[in-house]
C-alpha cells in the first residue's frame, strides 16, 4: 500500500515547490527561527505574572538538617516560596526510573539540586528570595568515582546498583590465537539545548494548572506533574511552545514542576526562564562510562570472542539508565559477528550530575570502545583496519550477542566498503596555502611541519524507538476541510523534522497541498517522547494510516458512482482521476463542502525485555552508520583538526533529502564534539565553568568537512515508509572514528573521549622529520 | 564598589550585568570619545586608543604598524566579540587569557591614564598587571604607547579547537634591531604574562644582528624554546631529603606547549 501511494508520479509544475515524500520540502518553522521570529519559551508573558527562581545545592552530597524559608518570604514583592513540604507523594509514573524528587528533602545528592523555589514580582527579587533561604546542610563526602559506588554506603533508598546485566553468549571457555585488551573512558558530554530551559504556569479556574514548556514528552511531563500535584492528570495541561531543538530530553523535571507548584499556590501565572549555569546543572548529560575489554580472534582477524566490563556512571539518579545499560551491553561488540561474548554491564549512582537521555546514548560509549579494539588487533595482526572490520562485519540474518536474530537490512559491509573507497582529501602541501586550516585554526600555532594526518574508521549500530517491551504506540488524527488538511498529533517537532513529515504525508496519500500540523498539547491523544526515530515511525505510521482514512472517506462515494474500486482513483494535485484517465474531478468538487476526519494508531511489534544473562529480542529495528575520519594532528601541542568526514549510512528510505542531509550532518558534528571538546568536568562532584566559554562546542571552524558518500536506501520492511531513524547513529560513529583517525596520525592508543591534547602528542622525536603532513593511515 | 562603571565594548562587563553578578549603580558608555577608537604617532612609539577594537587592530594598515598586536586581535574571539572588544578593556578586565596582554608585555608597553581634571599619569602596562599599581577612582585608560620597532613580531596561541577559543597558551615575541634586543611573554599560564628575561638575553646574545638573523642555528631555537618553557614553568624545589617531584602529567604538557610555541614564534620571528 505505502508503495502504491508514494510512487504516483508528482507532476512537475506543481508551482515549482517541492511536495510529497522524498522531495525537500522545507522546515516550516525554519524561516522563523532563521529571522528571529520564532517564538520561543523564554518569550511567554501573561497578564499579572510572577517570576520564578530555584534555590539548587551548593554541595554534592550533604544531609539537610533544616531549611528556613522565613527571610524569603517575608520580603516584600515575595509571592510565594515551595520546598519538598509543598510537594505530593506517592509512587512516581512513568517510562523512566522515577527516583528524582522535586525538592531535596533531608539529602541532596548532587550539585545543583533543586531544595526551594520562590515566585516573586520581579526576576531580580526572586533570585535574592532564593538567595535568602538559609539552609543547613551536614556535609558529606560524595562518591564522585563509578568504581566506588559498589562498596560505598547507599546514596538512595534504592541502593547504588541501578541495573546489572551480565551477558553470556556462546561458549564463555573460547580463546583466539590473538588478544588484545584495552581499557577506556567517555566523558561526560552536555546536551547544550539551544536556548536553556524556560516555562510559563497559568493556573486554571477549575483548580488544575497549564504549564506551557518546550517539552518533549508532554504526556510523560504531564503525568509526573500531576502526580506531584497531587492532581487528576486531567487537571494537569502541558502546552508545548518553542522548542527551539532538542537532542535529549528537554525539560528536567527540577525545573517545569516548581513552576506549577507555583502558580498552584499563588493563583497567578508564573515564569521561569533558566540561566545557561542551571540548564547545565539541571538537565540530564550523557553517562560517563568506563570500559575494559578482551576481544579474541583468530590468526586472520576474525573474531571469535569479546569480553567487556561496562560502567556507566548515571549519577544521582536513574533516570532512563536502565535503557542505555541495555543498549551499552546489546551492541558492546558492535556490528560484527561475534560467536561469543561475555559483556558484563553496570549503572550505578554517584553524586555526580544525573545522567540520561542523550541521542546515541549506551551506543556511543561502546563504539568508542569497540572500534579502538579494533584498530589494535589490526595493529597486532598486521592487517589494515579496513580490511579487518570487513572481515567481521554484521549482516541480515546474523545473530546479534543478545540472541536476537538481524531481520532488518544491515548493509554494513556495504557501508564500509563506501567510506574506505570515496577519495581521500587533498593534503595541506598540495593545496594553495591560503587555504590551509590547520590544527589551532586561522590565528592559531599550527606549523606544516608537525601536522601529520590519519585516516580512521567507526562503523555505528543503534536500536529504534523504546526496546525492552516499551509499548511504543503513537495516535493522529488527520481532518480535511475545505481543501486545507491539517494534523493533529501530540507529537512534537525536535528538529527531527516530524511536521515536515507530516505534511510530506498527507500531500502523497490526499494530493493536497496545503497542510498544517496542530499545535501540540495533552488534550491530544499521547504521542510519546521523540527520540530514537520514534516519531518517524509510529507517528509518521499514525499519520499515514489517518489520511488513508480519510482519502477511502473520500474517494468511496466517487469509486461507487464510476462503478470502479477506490484503489483504482488516484489523486494528485487536487484532481481525482480513475487509473486510465477517462474520469476526473477535482478533490474539492468531490469533497461537496464536507468535513473529513479519521484517527488512528500506529504501534510497532512486541518487543521483549533482555533475560538475566542478557537475552532477548529487545529491539524493534536496527540502523547503523560507518564514518572514515581524516584528521590533521599538531603532534608537538596535541591540537586536533578534523579535516573531513566520509558518512555512509543505513536510512531505510529517504523522505526529505534535505532534512536527512541536515539532520547527518548535526549528528555527525555533535560526535565531533564529543571526540575533541565536550566534557562537562565536575571535580568532587561540583560541576565546574558551567557556561558555553568553558565548555566548548563544536563552532564552524572545527566542524569538518562532511561528505555523505552514500545513503543505503534498502527499506525495512516492518517500518512505515521503509525508513529508519536517521539523527543518532552519526553521532555514535563519528567519535569513534575521530580516535580511530587520531591513533593513526599518532601511534597513541588514545583511550579516552574527548581526547585531550596531552593524548595527541609524540614526544619522541620522529624518524622522519622530513615527511611533514604525509598521510600515515 | 564605585557608583559607576565605565564601559566599552562590553563582551566582558556586560555578560557579568546579564547574569546578574554585578549590578552597577550606572555605566558610562565610552563608546562615543572618538579620541580615543584610532591612534596617531609620537616620538617612535604609536599611541593606541584604549576604545580601538581587535576588528580594527586585525586590519591589515595596523598589522603594518604592530604585527603581533594585529595578530592577537584577530585571535581574540569570534568575529562578534572582535567587532566589540577594545584594547583597553582587555587590559581593564587582565583575565589571564586575554590574547593582547602578553603582546603589550612583550612591546613593553606603557598605560597613559587620564584622571579627575584633567589629570594625567604613565604606568607601564606590567606594573598595573602584576598589581603593583591599581586604577584610581575616576581613573580611565586613554592610551597605550607601544614602540614602533620596524621589525618581525609573532603572536601565537594555543588553543583546545580550531574555532575561536580561549588560550591554553600564548608566546609574543618582538625583535627589537635598534637594541638588539628579542623581547618574549608567555600568556595565560599565570595570572599575567611572563617574562623569560634570562632566555631572552641568551638568544639575543646569539643573534647576528647586523648579518642575517635566519643564520641562527636550528638548535638554539630549540633550545630557546626549553628555555622560555622551564623558566614559565620550573620543576618543583627538590625537597630538603633531595627528592625531586615531578609535575603532573597535564603541566608537562602544558610546559611543551610553551617550548614549542616560542621555539616557532622564534624561528617565524627570524625567518
Amino acid at each position: 500500500m505505502t508503495n502504491e501511494t508514494t510512487e504516483v508520479p508528482v507532476a512537475p509544475e506543481a508551482e515549482g515547490l517541492p511536495h510529497g515524500l522524498g522531495t525537500t520540502l522545507p522546515s516550516a518553522e525554519a524561516r522563523a527561527k532563521t529571522e528571529g521570529t520564532f517564538p520561543y519559551a523564554s518569550d511567554l508573558w501573561a497578564e499579572g505574572l510572577l517570576w520564578a527562581a530555584i534555590l539548587r545545592s551548593p554541595h554534592a552530597h550533604a544531609r539537610v538538617v533544616s531549611i528556613d524559608t522565613t527571610h524569603a518570604r517575608e520580603m516584600p514583592g515575595v509571592h510565594a516560596v515551595v520546598t519538598h513540604e509543598d510537594v505530593a507523594g506517592g509512587p512516581l509514573p512513568g517510562h523512566r526510573t522515577a527516583d528524582r524528587p522535586v525538592f531535596a528533602s533531608e539529602v541532596v545528592r548532587h550539585h545543583g539540586e533543586a531544595l526551594a523555589a520562590v515566585a516573586a514580582d520581579h526576576p531580580d527579587t526572586a533570585r535574592m528570595a532564593a538567595a535568602a533561604i538559609i539552609v543547613e546542610y551536614e556535609v558529606l563526602d560524595p562518591v564522585t568515582d563509578p568504581e566506588q559506588s559498589f562498596a560505598a554506603e547507599p546514596l538512595h533508598p534504592d541502593g547504588n546498583l541501578v541495573r546489572h546485566i551480565p551477558l553470556r553468549h556462546g561458549d564463555a571457555e573460547a580463546t583466539g590465537e590473538v588478544i588484545v585488551e584495552g581499557q577506556y573512558r567517555i566523558g561526560r558530554q552536555d546536551p547544550a539545548p539551544i536556548g536553556a530551559e524556560a516555562g510559563l504556569a497559568v493556573p486554571r479556574p477549575d483548580g488544575g494548572v497549564e504549564l506551557y514548556i518546550a517539552s518533549t514528552d508532554p504526556h510523560g511531563d504531564r503525568d509526573l506533574a500531576a502526580s506531584r500535584y497531587g492532581l487528576e492528570p486531567e487537571r494537569v495541561k502541558v502546552v508545548v511552545t518553542g522548542v527551539a531543538g532538542a537532542t535529549a530530553d528537554r525539560e528536567d523535571p527540577s525545573f517545569h514542576l516548581p513552576l506549577g507548584l507555583l502558580a498552584l499556590k499563588t493563583g497567578c501565572p508564573v515564569k521561569l526562564t533558566a540561566t545557561r549555569e542551571e540548564s547545565f546543572l539541571g538537565h540530564p548529560h550523557r553517562h560517563p562510562t568506563l570500559l575494559r575489554y578482551r576481544h579474541h580472534a583468530d590468526a586472520d582477524g576474525r573474531l571469535v570472542k569479546v569480553e567487556a566490563q561496562i560502567l556507566l556512571d548515571a549519577g544521582a539518579y536513574a533516570d532512563t539508565s536502565s535503557d542505555a545499560l541495555a543498549a551499552a551491553v546489546a551492541f558492546a561488540c558492535g556490528p560484527y559477528v561475534v560467536p561469543h561474548a561475555l559483556i558484563e554491564g553496570w549503572a550505578v549512582r554517584t553524586n555526580n550530575p544525573p545522567s540520561g537521555h542523550v541521542r546515541g546514548e549506551g551506543a556511543l560509549q561502546v563504539c568508542a570502545a569497540y572500534e579502538a579494539q579494533m584498530d589494535k588487533l589490526a595493529k597486532k595482526l598486521g592487517i589494515d583496519p579496513a580490511e579487518l572490520r570487513m572481515r567481521n562485519v554484521l549482516a541480515t540474518g546474523d545473530v546479534l550477542p543478545t540472541g536476537q536474530t538481524v531481520t532488518c537490512p544491515a548493509p554494513v559491509a556495504e557501508l564500509l566498503s563506501a567510506v574506505r573507497d570515496f577519495p581521500l582529501p587533498a593534503l595541506p602541501k598540495d593545496t594553495p596555502e591560503e587555504d590551509w586550516l590547520l590544527p589551532g585554526g586561522p590565528e592559531g600555532a599550527g606549523e606544516p611541519g608537525a601536522v601529520r594526518r590519519g585516516v580512521g574508521y567507526g562503523i555505528g549500530m543503534v536500536h529504534m524507538l523504546g526496546a525492552e517491551g516499551a509499548d511504543e504506540v503513537s495516535t493522529a488524527t488527520v481532518k480535511v476541510l475545505d481543501g486545507v488538511a491539517t494534523v493533529i498529533c501530540a507529537a512534537v517537532e525536535t528538529g527531527q523534522g516530524f511536521t515536515t513529515l507530516a505534511r510530506q504525508i498527507v500531500q502523497d496519500t490526499l494530493g493536497i497541498d496545503e497542510v498544517h500540523v496542530a499545535p501540540v498539547d495533552t488534550d491530544q491523544p499521547p504521542a510519546g517522547p521523540g527520540c530514537r526515530g520514534r516519531h518517524t515511525w509510529v507517528s509518521g505510521g499514525a499519520v499515514e494510516r489517518a489520511a488513508k482514512m480519510v482519502r477511502t472517506q473520500l474517494l468511496q462515494p466517487l469509486a461507487h458512482k464510476f462503478g470502479m474500486s477506490t484503489e483504482l482513483l488516484q489523486i494528485a494535485d487536487g484532481k481525482i482521476t480513475s487509473y486510465d484517465g477517462v474520469l476526473s474531478t477535482t478533490v474539492e468538487e468531490a469533497m461537496e463542502g464536507k468535513e473529513l476526519w479519521a484517527t488512528a494508531q500506529c504501534r510497532p511489534h512486541p518487543t521483549e525485555p533482555l533475560d538475566a544473562t542478557g537475552q532477548g529480542d529487545a529491539f524493534v529495528g536496527l540502523a547503523f552508520c560507518a564514518i572514515r575520519a581524516v584528521v590533521d594532528v599538531d603532534i608537538e601541542i596535541g591540537s586536533v583538526r578534523v579535516v573531513e568526514l566520509a558518512v555512509a549510512q543505513d536510512v531505510g528510505r529517504v523522505l526529505n533529502p534535505g532534512q536527512l542531509a541536515a539532520r547527518i550532518e548535526a549528528g555527525v558534528t555533535q560526535g565531533v564534539g564529543a571526540a575533541l571538546t565536550e566534557n562537562l568536568r565536575t571535580p568532587k562532584g561540583v560541576v565546574r565553568r558551567p557556561d558555553l566559554t568553558g565548555y566548548a562546542l563544536p563552532t564552524s571552524l572545527d566542524a569538518p568537512d562532511i561528505r555523505i558518500v552514500k545513503l543505503v536506501e534498502e527499506r525495512d520492511v516492518v517500518a512505515p515508509f521503509g525508513a529508519k531513524a536517521a539523527s543518532a547513529v552519526p553521532v555514535v560513529a563519528s567519535p569513534a572514528a575521530v580516535a580511530s583517525a587520531v591513533r593513526a596520525a599518532t601511534g597513541r592508543p588514545v583511550n579516552r573521549l574527548p581526547i585531550r591534547p596531552q593524548a595527541a602528542v609524540v614526544t619522541e622525536p620522529l624518524p622522519v622529520p622530513a615527511a611533514a603532513a604525509e598521510a600515515t593511515g | 564598589m564605585p557608583a559607576a562603571v565605565p564601559v566599552a565594548g562590553g563582551t566582558d562587563l556586560m555578560a557579568q550585568v546579564n547574569a546578574g553578578q554585578l549590578r552597577p549603580a550606572a555605566l558610562v558608555g565610552l563608546g562615543r570619545i572618538s579620541e580615543i577608537r584610532g591612534w596617531q604617532y609620537q616620538d617612535g612609539h604609536a599611541l593606541l586608543g584604549a576604545g580601538l577594537t581587535h576588528a580594527r587592530m586585525g586590519r591589515p594598515d595596523f598589522a603594518a604598524l604592530i604585527p603581533a598586536l594585529a595578530a592577537s586581535a584577530r585571535a581574540a574571539g569570534p568575529p562578534q566579540i572582535r567587532n566589540a572588544g577594545t584594547l583597553g578593556g582587555n587590559i581593564a578586565s587582565a583575565a589571564p587569557t586575554n590574547d593582547a596582554l602578553p603582546v603589550l608585555a612583550a612591546l613593553e608597553a606603557t598605560l597613559i591614564i587620564a584622571g579627575p581634571q584633567g589629570a594625567r599619569r604613565e604606568v607601564p602596562v606590567s606594573h598595573l598587571l602584576a598589581g603593583m599599581e591599581m586604577l584610581r577612582p575616576g581613573e580611565l585608560i586613554g592610551f597605550v604607547r607601544v614602540p614602533l620597532l620596524h621589525a618581525p613580531q609573532v603572536f601565537l596561541k594555543a588553543t583546545g579547537r580550531t574555532g575561536p577559543g580561549r588560550a591554553t597558551a600564548s608566546v609574543a615575541l618582538v625583535l627589537d634591531p635598534a637594541r638588539r634586543g628579542v623581547r618574549c611573554a608567555v600568556g595565560a599560564i599565570a595570572p599575567m604574562p611572563l617574562r623569560p628575561l634570562e632566555a631572552e638575553q641568551w638568544v639575543a646574545s646569539l643573534i647576528d644582528w647586523d648579518g642575517e638573523r635566519s643564520a641562527l642555528v636550528p638548535e638554539a631555537v630549540q633550545a630557546f624554546g626549553e628555555y622560555v618553557a622551564a623558566a614559565c614553568i620550573p620543576d618543583p624545589a627538590p625537597a630538603p631529603d633531595g627528592t625531586q617531584e615531578t609535575l603532573p602529567a597535564a603541566v608537562l604538557h602544558l610546559r611543551r606547549t610553551v617550548a614549542a610555541l616560542a621555539r616557532r614564534a622564534l624561528g617565524r620571528a627570524l625567518s
